[in-house]
């Protein structure tokens, strides 16, 4: 046997068009194919300066490669991609406008964490994708949940009138705030997801019945209420946001209410640090911080014979500083088994939802050995766990097609934490 | 004769530090210095500002050469060389030669502080052609162009757009036999990057280092402004060798942290050459028996409690003679060879 001397090309290292012409010659395929330069032959730090130039993009400068945010980045866990890494691509001349490295940060906020010099890819993500945006350079998945968005009022593309398709043959009664002509104590923020998606639409009647149960005078916005934006910001949309922010201001400033009442993190993150600034000046709550301090009248009385496992959000725990309240509400289910996922709290791992990342599926698969949801269901797996609760409407879509991809399908379940409370309670979860 | 008179030998920041600080402390000092003129490397060597602080290395120095020059008890002797010592603590007779004149002198105590010379890259580092490109210089010599405010390309007079620093030149190398780390260089290259982006805003600077050593407050004092305001870029990797090619210079080595090699066109490069030991504190060291250590620095007594003492009694080293030093450890431990000496001749009560 001799040794094998046939060529070995690194994937990663190929360039290759599928159509492309030069000079009026179409050489597509695998005749215009070229190998990334191994050697570097110059530092056009001019990529770096575009960066940091940027209004927000000033950090990115400051990275003397310590690699801590390499430990924690979700990304870089199923892919060769990290904050350390886009620095020195920037010093070797990437074009961070054009490059897919643009849209794969899901602005988690792990990296800042960690980071001693305080790169914010927080605030560098977004300066630098509104420059994409503004030169039309955005993925075409994203593009198209821009425009979706901008047109329904949602990134599902779905008509407005049936946000509250959910609350039809729904026996218990979920008021318009505008049919009310009242002020409500708890005016219910119900998000995109809990108003469209199949399971997210199980949860909210979940949520609706236990808000029912314990006596709470609450209504919702339906048609009024838009997407809240947040992620649409991350993504680089700011025109976008601003348009939704101000919209969904002068819808809910017409109605008089004590509590903000959010589903979803990402629209709690919004109204907490955005919408301020522009008029919207709310006290926002979301439902497992409301629930958690209503625990003792909940009267869970129904065992959940589960194994429970429980995966922050990043928009909840790392950028707004709340990870008691749904481990307060596990712990409280009658006959449930609380355990941790290794990785949790300050360093959970992220679902891949975030920072646009939701409408990026594609491209991710393109850069990444797995999801990030995929990695996150093998870890509660891991845990023993039967039940994946979650408190993120992003992520019981994004958790239980993880769980049929990587074959655990009977072994693990999704829930949104109202779906147990409401078996605690005894009430429906259908 | 027994004497109650110190003599410091050297009149750069720690002599002057050292002679101040004794006559201060009420003894009689003469401070030798070899050189024409006081003030040390940071003189001799055109020195533009001082790391840290960036404070002007003339001013500085003045005010420490004014300080002893006004002081009745100190006599400086400069142009001035020590070519022999006798005797022994609180007795010793030190000749002193001066334009071939002779002339001893009785002393108490000696205080030993000759510094180090900037290690020449030509002699061992061959692959950085020193000696045969004009462009490749040391930050000695990137020192006196930003003291005379005039940063040039030296072959063409013009100012350089792409400048490179090269890390750890003649220090940490067991082949050259300098293994320690000269302490001074990662901030003092920091400090001329700011200077020349400062100086020459168009200019790119990179500096390739292995590690950078920015100790204590030099981190948040010189290395974070450098790279954060003004953008200086540091790659990991150090350069293996230079060569020109095409009227520049193209610096070869590894990106460390980009995993890939790297051949990449400068203008011009800065060479952070490390200390060595002074031909002054080699030729004393022979002549005041004090051992030395492999490097050829004066043996101390090396010890965390004590940095000043040799092992002859009477005498002590401070600053770079002793080993790589900055101007903080200098002035601190030229205070601490003043103090101890002092004290040692007044326990000794030598009659006056």
């Amino acid at each position: 046997m001799g040794r094998d001397v046939s060529p070995k090309i690194d994937p990663s290292r190929v360039r290759e068009h599928e159509t492309f012409e030069l000079d009026g010659v179409d050489i597509s395929g695998h005749w215009n194919r070229m190998f990334e330069q191994r050697v570097i032959f110059d530092y056009d730090v001019a990529q770096l300066d575009r960066v940091t130039d940027l209004d927000g993009g000033e950090s990115m400068g400051w990275c003397y490669q310590c690699s801590q945010c390499i430990g924690v980045c979700p990304v870089d866990h199923v892919g060769d991609y990290g904050p350390r890494k886009i620095f020195r691509k920037l010093q070797v001349g990437m074009d961070f406008f054009t490059s897919d490295d643009l849209w794969l940060c899901t602005t988690c906020a792990n990296c800042l964490r960690v980071c001693p010099k305080e790169v914010d890819m927080l605030q560098i993500m977004p300066a630098a994708r509104k420059e994409a945006v503004l030169e039309g350079a955005v993925p075409a998945e994203l593009q198209d949940v821009f425009e979706k968005t901008a047109r329904y009022g949602n990134p599902l593309g779905k008509n407005p009138k049936r946000r509250i398709a959910w609350t039809k043959g729904l026996e218990v009664d979920v008021p318009l705030v505008s049919e009310l002509g009242r002020k409500v104590d708890v005016l219910w923020w119900v998000s995109d997801y809990p108003s469209y998606h199949p399971r997210g639409m199980e949860a909210s009647r979940s949520l609706a019945r236990v808000l029912t149960k314990l006596g709470i005078d609450f209504a919702i916005l339906g048609a009024e209420e838009r997407h809240d934006g947040d992620s649409m910001l991350r993504a680089g949309e700011q025109g976008l946001f601003e348009m939704l922010a101000d919209q969904n201001i002068e819808a809910l400033n017409s109605y008089e209410f004590d509590v903000l009442l959010t589903t979803d993190p990402h629209a709690y993150n919004a109204f907490v640090h955005e919408y301020p600034e522009r008029g919207g000046n709310y006290n926002v709550e979301h439902y497992a911080r409301f629930l958690a301090d209503r625990i003792g009248d909940l009267n869970l009385s129904e065992d959940v014979l589960s194994t429970v496992t429980f995966h922050d959000p990043c928009y909840l725990g790392r950028h707004n500083g709340e990870y008691d309240a749904p481990r307060d509400l596990i712990e409280a289910l009658p006959g449930a088994n609380f355990v941790e996922m290794w990785r949790n709290k300050q360093n959970g791992y992220c679902c891949g939802g975030g920072g646009g990342g939701m409408w990026l599926d594609g491209l991710a698969a393109e850069h990444q050995s797995m999801r990030l949801s995929e990695k996150r269901v093998l870890e509660a797996v891991e845990t023993g766990a039967d039940t994946l609760c979650v408190v993120c409407p992003y992520e019981v879509s994004r958790f239980e097609d993880a769980v049929k991809s990587t074959n655990n399908d009977g072994a693990l379940v999704v829930r949104d934490i109202s779906e147990l409370l409401a078996e605690a309670m005894g009430l429906s979860t259908a | 004769m027994p004497s109650d008179r110190v003599v410091v030998i050297g009149a750069g920041p720690a002599g002057l530090e050292a002679a101040r600080l004794a006559a201060e402390l009420g003894s009689p000092v003469t401070l030798v210095e070899k050189m024409g003129v006081a003030g040390g490397m940071p003189v001799h060597s055109d020195y533009a500002a001082l790391t840290h602080h960036f404070r002007s290395a003339s001013d500085a120095m003045g005010e420490m050469v004014g300080a002893v020059t006004s002081n009745e008890l100190i006599e400086m002797r400069v142009g001035t060389e020590v070519t022999s010592v006798e005797g022994e603590l609180g007795d010793f007779a030190v000749t002193l030669t001066s334009d071939g004149a002779e002339e001893s002198i009785s002393a108490g105590a000696i205080i030993l502080a000759t510094g180090f010379k900037h290690f020449d890259p030509g002699r061992e580092t061959q692959q950085y052609q020193y000696y045969e490109l004009p462009d490749v210089i040391t930050i000695a010599e990137a020192e006196k162009m930003l003291k005379d405010e005039n940063f040039v390309t030296p072959s063409t007079g013009k100012p350089p757009e792409r400048v490179a620093f090269i890390q750890c030149v003649g220090s940490r190398d067991r082949q050259i036999g300098n293994e320690y780390c000269s302490k001074v260089c990662c901030g003092i290259s920091s400090k001329q990057a700011i200077e020349i982006r400062e100086m020459v805003p168009d200019a790119r600077v990179f500096i390739f280092y292995i590690d950078m050593r920015m100790y204590g407050y030099w981190e948040n004092e010189i290395y974070w402004p450098a790279q954060e305001q003004h953008k200086v870029n540091y790659v990991k990797g150090i350069i293996t060798e230079i060569l020109p090619k095409n009227g520049r210079l193209v610096v070869r080595g590894e990106d460390t942290t980009m995993g890939r090699p790297m051949e990449v066109p400068m203008d011009m490069v800065i060479l952070a050459v490390g200390m060595e030991p002074s031909a002054g504190t080699t030729a004393m060291s022979g002549i005041l028996n004090l051992p030395t250590n492999k490097y050829g620095f004066v043996e101390t007594a090396h010890d965390i409690l004590d940095t000043v003492t040799t092992t002859v009694p009477g005498i002590f080293a401070t600053g770079a003679a002793t080993g790589p030093a900055d101007l903080d450890d200098s002035i601190s431990s030229a205070g601490a060879a003043a103090a101890k000496a002092v004290a040692l001749l007044r326990s000794v009560a030598v009659p006056v």
